[in-house]
């Protein structure tokens, strides 16, 4: 055990950071240790658990002590809202968690952004680059304090060029089980949309995710990555696969709506009106890994786990056949 | 068409071979979907069916088709496996409408990268045929100068108001080309941020112009269309028609520059005539928002009616190839052979229209 190379996981009480710990701890050659303010809700065996927040004064201490060589850091509040807490964990914290992270000598940190950095504009060109500008909007919590933790990153990969940096920037994450903009805006039957808008939409199935995250913490990759699945969809056809139906309202309305409902609607307007699809070239070219899922599977994955009704679920469970059918494998295998 | 249907119903050798294609047909299409079986084959269903696809006929043409219809049941068309034939084909037809219809509304659909969707574009494809050999009968000369294969530039004026020009590129393209090729045209930034417009540009295989996207693109051996005038040709007044105005800061010798593609001069004759612009007027343009605003005899104070283009006769011709290969990589950074080329084809432009414009005689018929 002396030589497997320590992983800190940070948010492991969250989805994603107990999701990636939870993928760490099978592979070989890895000792995970996951950190959080809160305990994962269900156990993960294996994982080497210590109830701190990333915000703790002794962090650099810890790393040091246990001698980690890479941070995963997913410990992030998706918030639509502006909070101050939630920049005090968001920003202050991941400023904090890499200051402690090149005072005690670790390597490589791996983190994960959104290509909603970018922004959504008529002017955006049709595959926006790595290095195109983070104009990103800072109505809602979540792209504002993720690009302000892109610019301290930018600012840190200068600074401490002996540490490798990983940001993998995610396109719109969807699948049966995680909780996203896109999926708040796809799970209600009737989907408000603005009127002659239909916008090409990358997406990003859930299990791709935590596959890329975890490839970045065993492979040796720096570097910033757009994610997104090979192909795009336009935004109708997403609504189509997830059995909604579009409500269209006159953009102008829509945005005054916006306005005065505050942060009510899950996604920013914009990202529903103009393209933002970043190019995955250097994904392909230089990270070794791609991702298992289309677009379209993300979005069936998603419909069938949002739309499978309640009754038919317990049909199920009072179907002999069904039963017949599982007891028959059963006793076979 | 009228024609050809009342030769193949007097014709014997005509008829034989109709019937024999239609089988064929027939059993070409039960192969590739086994399942489909029409509804059962009755006089009354068949009635039934000329009644709906009657209902959706002008008035005129239901009387030009039923006289022929008479004439059809008068020669020996009293065939059943004829018309067996003919009731698979209509109702497979229907079935395939309603199929794509279907697919549509459950999201069973493919588009590429750049959001172009064959389905809506061969849907559109008939109003685009009417413009372009009815509305405007388009004449188009140089195809050849257009390749068959792999990346090419196609710069051309801009003007009329509203892009038809762009559109009726790219229908002169997939015409008379011989491999029917695609034209990617790259629209102004203005056009995304107008609905309807901006699903519209996208679903047809057009791109935002930027000098990333037009460079994407040929690297992709697309061949793509630019108009480097910009809404300062688009916008022209009457009097200063073709006459060309600045194009652009040469993002589009950069693209080919980029990417070694051959730059063709494209002049489009008839287009600066389909709307005639008096007065530009800043007032409302603010008002609106748009990038300019143009007072004619029929627009704003026609409403709808004003957007009718005048039907002119239009020339489109494709100039001998500006070849780029030659110049080193890099070589887009070199401003001084930026602007060299740009003005280079621009001259090119104003020559080719100049001449076409010695040679019309007529606004309207060419």
């Amino acid at each position: 055990m002396t030589t497997a190379r320590t992983i800190l996981v940070t948010g492991v009480g969250q989805y994603w950071g107990g999701r990636v710990a939870a993928q760490l701890v099978q592979e070989q050659g890895v000792r995970v240790l996951g950190i959080d303010a809160t305990p994962p809700p269900t156990k993960i065996e294996g994982l080497d658990f210590i109830q701190v927040d990333i915000r703790n004064p002794l962090l650099a201490e810890l790393l040091q002590t246990e001698q980690v060589e890479v941070v995963c850091h997913l410990a992030f509040h998706e918030s639509r809202r502006r909070s101050e807490a939630d920049f005090d964990l968001n920003v202050m914290g991941g400023m904090k968690l890499f200051g402690a992270a090149v005072a005690a000598g670790v390597q490589r940190i791996i983190w994960q952004s959104s290509t909603s950095v970018y922004g959504a504009y008529a002017s955006n060109p049709a595959f926006l680059p790595e290095t195109w500008p983070r104009k990103g909007s800072h109505q809602y919590g979540h792209t504002s304090y993720r690009i302000e933790l892109e610019e301290f990153v930018a600012g840190f990969v200068r600074q401490f060029s002996h540490v490798a940096v990983t940001t993998l920037r995610f396109s719109n994450v969807i699948g049966p089980t995680a909780e996203t903009p896109l999926s708040h805006y796809l799970t209600p039957k009737l989907v408000p949309v603005l009127l002659g808008f239909n916008p090409v939409l990358q997406l990003i199935h859930e299990d791709d995710v935590v596959a890329a995250l975890t490839h970045a913490c065993l492979q040796d990759t720096a570097g910033v990555f757009n994610v997104g699945a090979a192909d795009l969809m336009p935004l109708a056809k997403a609504i189509h696969l997830a059995q909604g139906q579009e409500v269209p309202i006159l953009h102008p309305l829509a945005y005054w709506g916006a306005a005065s409902l505050g942060r009510y609607f899950p996604l920013d307007l914009d990202a529903i009106r103009y393209r933002w699809v970043g190019d995955t070239a250097k994904l392909t070219a230089e990270f070794g890994w791609q991702p298992q899922y289309t677009a379209e599977q993300a979005m069936r994955d998603f419909t069938a786990a949002k739309r499978t009704p309640p009754a038919t679920q317990q049909a199920r469970a009072l179907d002999e056949a069904y039963l017949r059918q599982v007891l028959d494998k059963r006793k076979a295998g | 068409m009228s024609i050809s249907i009342e030769e193949e119903a007097t014709n014997p050798s005509r008829h034989e071979r109709l019937v024999h294609e239609i089988k064929a047909l027939v059993e070409r299409l039960q192969e590739l979907t086994p399942s489909y079986v029409p509804p059962a084959f009755s006089p009354k269903a068949v009635w039934e069916l000329f009644e709906r696809a009657a209902q959706s006929l002008p008035q005129e043409q239901i009387q030009q088709v039923v006289p022929q219809l008479q004439k059809m049941f008068r020669e020996d068309m009293f065939d059943p496996e004829f018309w067996q034939g003919l009731w698979f084909l209509i109702n497979y037809q229907i079935e395939m409408q309603v199929d794509v219809i279907k697919r549509r509304f459950t999201g069973e659909y493919e588009i590429d990268e750049w959001g172009y969707d064959a389905e809506v574009f061969e849907a559109l494809r008939p109003f685009f045929d009417f413009l372009y050999s009815y509305w405007f009968r388009v004449s188009v000369t140089g195809m050849e100068n257009v390749p068959d294969y792999g990346r090419a530039l196609l710069v051309a004026n801009h003007s009329g108001q509203l892009p038809f020009d762009g559109g009726m590129v790219m229908m002169s393209v997939l015409n008379e080309h011989p491999n029917q090729r695609l034209v990617r045209s790259l629209y102004a930034t203005w056009f995304p941020t107008l609905p309807f417009l901006s699903t519209l540009f996208e679903k047809i295989g057009q791109a935002m112009a930027s000098v990333e996207n037009g460079t994407r693109l040929l690297q992709q051996d697309e061949l793509v269309g630019v108009y480097p005038e910009g809404f300062k040709g688009v916008g022209k007044l009457y009097s200063e028609r073709y006459k060309l105005a600045r194009f652009g800061r040469g993002g589009f010798v950069k693209m080919a520059l980029n990417t070694q593609a051959p730059i063709i001069p494209v002049s489009v004759v008839g287009a600066e005539e389909t709307y005639i612009s008096l007065y530009k007027s800043e007032t409302l343009a603010k008002l609106t928002g748009f990038p300019y605003f143009p007072i004619s005899f029929r627009f704003p104070w026609l409403g709808v009616l004003g957007l009718i283009p005048n039907p002119t006769k239009w020339y489109i011709d494709f100039g001998e190839p500006i070849p780029t290969d030659h110049y080193p990589l890099g070589a887009a950074d070199n401003m001084v052979l930026v602007s060299q080329l740009t003005n280079q084809t621009r001259n090119i432009i104003q020559e080719m229209i100049d001449a076409r414009l010695a040679t019309r005689k007529s606004i309207l018929f060419g």
